[in-house]
Parts: structure tokens; C-alpha cells; sequence
């Protein structure tokens, strides 16, 4: 599996082959607090990078999460259904979201490295 | 609040050393959760004790003059005349129309044999408040020297009594002036949680000095705006620019115990004649709780509807309720909507089923008398 990337909309992508792998980050569950519900996407949804493709809900206010390549949704983490606060538990493995066909593995060049993500969040 | 900068309240410092996560509200830096987070604080509030402080609200002593009872008569539906000394009254101002310019809490003071007007209010609507009193008050003081605490749950008196010498058969909505450090601290058994607890209004200076010893008390932490929220709504309390606004009446939010129905024909009331007719006819809205049949979560603004897609009505309010651990809304339904049938919620562009709950979501736990 290769390095995790980020998005400046405080996702985190892993790359496993042509997969995927999704959630927010530890800096994003913290700002949001107590997570209380993740609006899945449905299995099979076609998305295109920076598109909204799901509802996170903290006791606060409702975000968007953007998918950050092109793909198709393949799996989403059912245990978030019966316990959201896995999110914050454990934002960037447990917590993961959702998992995508990655329709161009090229895009990965766009996202930021977990150095350049540092510096994102220091400005 | 655009082009404003945001004001702090007077313990601003002390809320940021105790980790407190700040919010724009009302035009007020305030906390709205500490290290705990806004479901611990919640739960600790339902299950202990938790002091809020909420002094971005208006406070006002006016002196209990006939000039001045007279002149909030007009706005406010109490007999302010008949009314006991230290007991403290949930109220509106209103406009013509009856729509609520603000809901307050109202109560006659003595302070070294002075009699007063003491009335509460929303920070938001501290404007337009304090435009009108100055329209209409003689010999009165908008507090600017004293902060407000809220020390809220089950545990609250226990915890106040260990720092202050208050009476047990102090009852809810009881009211208190006491001493303490050489200066007047005024206390009701109020909150807006639901729970047992005290509203505290104390001199700036001293103010640090004595949440200090509170939550010294192991039983009561510091909680902020974010589950008072959502504490107010599991019972079921009306919020001002949610629930209340200058278009909705208290009839149709369902407040109708809280107006001094004697006042309703008064022509002294300025909007007399909408609210007497109101009450004895069939509101246009009413208000209603409500919960998701999943999981999701509900908003204020989300519009409801019936199985035709016709718009019926909007939610005011909606938050995560962390004692039923599901999500639970207010808001207002068209009178002749179909109860019977099924009711929708839009839903990021999609219809869900919701359903209607009891208000209050959760009992409230007051100390009433025997």
C-alpha cells in the first residue's frame, strides 16, 4: 500500500492498487467534535474528484465530505451506521468511509503529501 | 453579524485557559464546549452538574414604579402589579401583532428596600430591547457589571449551597438576593435545560473567584453553548430566532401558559385584540416534536411534508440527542395538516419519514414544590 495523500478538504486517500481507501482526518474530526452520524454513499455511485459525495453530521452543524478522485464508490464502512463516533475514536484507519475505483491513478499527483498537508493546516 | 467585531464577555480569558472552543453568537466570542466535548457536558449536566456562563445576555433593573409598570404592560402579557416579589416569570415582549420581539424572564426585587423590575433577555435582541426601554423606562440600569451563570443538573443544589447559604425550600422559579462577599448576588431557581438548577447574576470582579470554586466541586464541570442547545431542546424549550420571532405568536409556539390570560383584554396590552381572538379560535400553525424514523439527522430549515410533496411545515430546531441517542427536532406544522398521515422531511434533496414525538423529549427534572 502506498503513502496516504490528503485533500485541502481534510480528507485522507491510501492507495491500494486501483483502490481507494477515504475518511477524514484526526485535524478534521477534531474541529468537527462529536460525530454522531455518517450519510454513507450508496455502492456503485459514480463521483469525480472534489464532487460531494457524502454527509458527515457532528452535535454541531452538517459537512460535506468531496471525494477526492475520480471513481466509483466500491465499499463504505458499514460500522459507522451503528457507531459514528468511530470517527473520532480512530479517524484514519477504523474511521475509514468509503473505498473507490480510481477511474485515473494520475489524479493522486494532485493531492498533498502528509509534509505538504502539515504546512496546509500551519497556514 | 456583519461588520461587527465580536465582543468578549468578561471571563473571556478565564474560558480560554479552561480549553473552551469559541463560537460567533449573538455577536459574542462564547464557548461552545470545553475538553469534554458537547456530549460529555451534556450528559454530565443530565446526570451531575454543569455551570454555564451566559453573560452575552441582557440584564436590566428597572425601578417598580407605576410609570414604568404601566409601560411594560403594554409589551409584556403579565400583571407586573399583582405579581409576588422573588419569583421570577417566563414572558414576551411583544410587538402589535403579538409576534415576540423577545422571550425574557421577569422578576420583582428587593434590593436594600428598593423595589425593582429585574428582566433577563437575549443577547440577539439587546438592540432593539434597549431602543424600546429607552423609549419607554424612566430610572432604570442596563447591567454591565455583572456576569450571569448558569449552574444546571441534579446536583446543583449541593453544589451552590456549599458556597452559599440558600435556603432548601427554595422552590423552581424562586428568587434569592443574597450576600456574598460584601456584595449582592442575585440567584433564581431557573435554567434552560430542563434540570434542576440556578441562575446566577454576580459582579464581574468576583465572578472568576466563584466558578473557580464551583467546579472545584468534583461533581460539576465547565459546559458551554453547545449542549445548552441541545439540553434546551430535549426539553423541549423554545429558542429565540428558532422557535420565536416577531411572525409567530406565543399561542401558536405553544406558550399560551405563560400569558397572564386576565391581560388578553386589556387595551393596555398593545396587541390585545390579535392575541384575544387568537386563543379562542384555531391557530394557523402549531408546534410539534419530531425524530427520524433512521437515522438521520434532522436541521433547523428543513422543510416537512405530506406523502403529495406539498409543503406543510419547517423545522426550527434539530440536534442530536445524546440521552435518546437519536436525532429530534421542533418545528411548525400547518394546522390542517393530516395527523394521521405519514410526514416527510427534506432531506438534502431527499424525503424521509419522520415522526411525531411528545414534547418534552426528555422530563424535565425541576424542583417543584410539595
Amino acid at each position: 500500500m502506498s503513502e496516504k495523500k490528503y485533500t485541502e478538504e481534510h480528507e485522507w486517500v491510501k492507495l491500494d492498487g486501483e483502490t481507494a481507501i477515504v475518511g477524514i482526518t484526526n485535524h478534521a474530526q477534531e474541529s468537527l467534535g462529536d460525530i454522531v452520524f455518517v450519510d454513507l454513499p450508496a455502492v456503485g455511485k459514480e463521483v469525480k474528484a472534489k464532487e460531494e459525495l457524502c454527509v458527515i453530521e457532528s452535535v454541531k452543524a452538517a459537512s460535506d465530505i468531496y471525494s477526492p478522485l475520480d471513481g466509483e464508490v466500491l465499499e463504505v464502512n458499514e460500522n459507522l451506521s451503528n457507531d459514528a463516533s468511530i470517527v473520532n475514536q480512530d479517524a484514519e484507519n477504523e474511521g475509514w468511509i468509503f473505498k473507490l475505483k480510481v477511474s485515473d491513478i494520475s489524479q493522486v499527483n494532485n493531492l498533498m503529501t502528509l509534509d505538504q498537508y502539515k504546512e496546509f493546516l500551519d497556514k | 453579524m456583519t461588520g461587527e467585531a465580536l465582543q468578549n464577555i468578561y471571563l473571556n480569558n478565564f474560558h480560554k485557559n479552561n480549553n473552551a472552543k469559541f463560537v460567533p453568537f449573538a455577536g459574542y466570542n462564547m464557548p461552545i464546549n470545553y475538553k469534554h466535548g458537547i456530549i460529555n457536558e451534556h450528559i454530565h449536566v443530565r446526570t451531575h452538574a454543569g455551570i454555564f456562563d451566559v453573560s452575552h445576555m441582557g440584564q436590566i433593573l428597572i425601578s417598580l414604579t407605576s410609570e414604568n409598570i404601566l409601560a411594560l404592560e403594554f409589551y409584556i402579557p403579565l400583571d407586573i402589579k399583582l405579581l409576588q416579589f422573588n419569583k421570577c416569570h417566563y414572558s414576551f415582549i411583544l410587538n402589535s401583532h403579538g409576534g415576540v420581539i423577545d422571550d425574557i424572564m421577569l422578576s420583582k426585587i428587593k434590593i436594600e428596600d428598593e423595589e425593582f423590575i429585574y428582566i433577563v433577555y437575549n443577547a440577539s435582541r439587546k438592540k432593539v430591547l434597549n431602543e424600546i426601554f429607552k423609549k419607554i423606562l424612566l430610572n432604570y440600569k442596563i447591567i454591565q457589571d455583572r456576569c450571569l451563570l448558569a449552574l444546571q443538573g441534579p446536583d446543583s443544589f449541593s453544589v451552590i449551597t456549599s458556597i452559599l447559604n440558600l435556603s432548601s425550600s427554595m422552590k423552581f422559579l424562586d428568587v434569592a438576593i443574597l450576600e456574598y462577599k460584601n456584595t449582592k448576588v442575585f440567584i433564581s431557581r431557573s435554567g434552560y435545560t430542563g434540570e434542576d438548577g440556578f441562575e446566577i447574576s454576580i459582579l464581574d470582579n468576583i465572578a472568576e473567584n466563584f466558578v473557580q470554586k464551583i467546579i472545584q466541586n468534583e461533581n460539576t464541570i465547565l459546559c458551554g453553548l453547545g449542549c445548552r442547545d441541545s439540553l434546551r431542546m430535549e426539553a423541549g424549550l423554545s429558542l429565540y430566532g428558532n422557535e420565536l420571532n416577531e411572525e409567530i405568536n406565543p399561542i401558536q409556539a405553544g406558550l399560551s401558559w405563560a400569558l397572564d390570560k386576565n391581560r388578553l383584554d386589556d387595551k393596555n396590552l398593545n396587541c390585545f385584540h390579535v392575541l384575544s381572538k387568537e386563543i379562542n379560535t384555531s391557530q394557523s400553525i402549531k408546534k410539534i416534536g419530531l425524530s427520524p424514523v433512521n437515522k438521520s439527522m434532522l436541521r433547523a430549515q428543513m422543510t416537512l411534508h405530506n406523502k403529495n410533496n406539498k409543503e406543510i411545515g419547517k423545522i426550527t430546531s434539530g440536534c442530536y440527542s445524546p440521552i435518546l441517542k437519536k436525532s429530534i427536532a421542533i418545528g411548525y406544522i400547518n394546522k390542517t395538516s393530516d395527523m394521521s398521515e405519514k410526514i416527510y422531511v427534506n432531506i438534502r434533496d431527499k424525503l424521509e419519514e419522520i415522526q411525531i414525538e411528545k414534547i418534552p423529549f426528555v422530563k424535565k427534572n425541576y424542583k417543584k414544590g410539595d
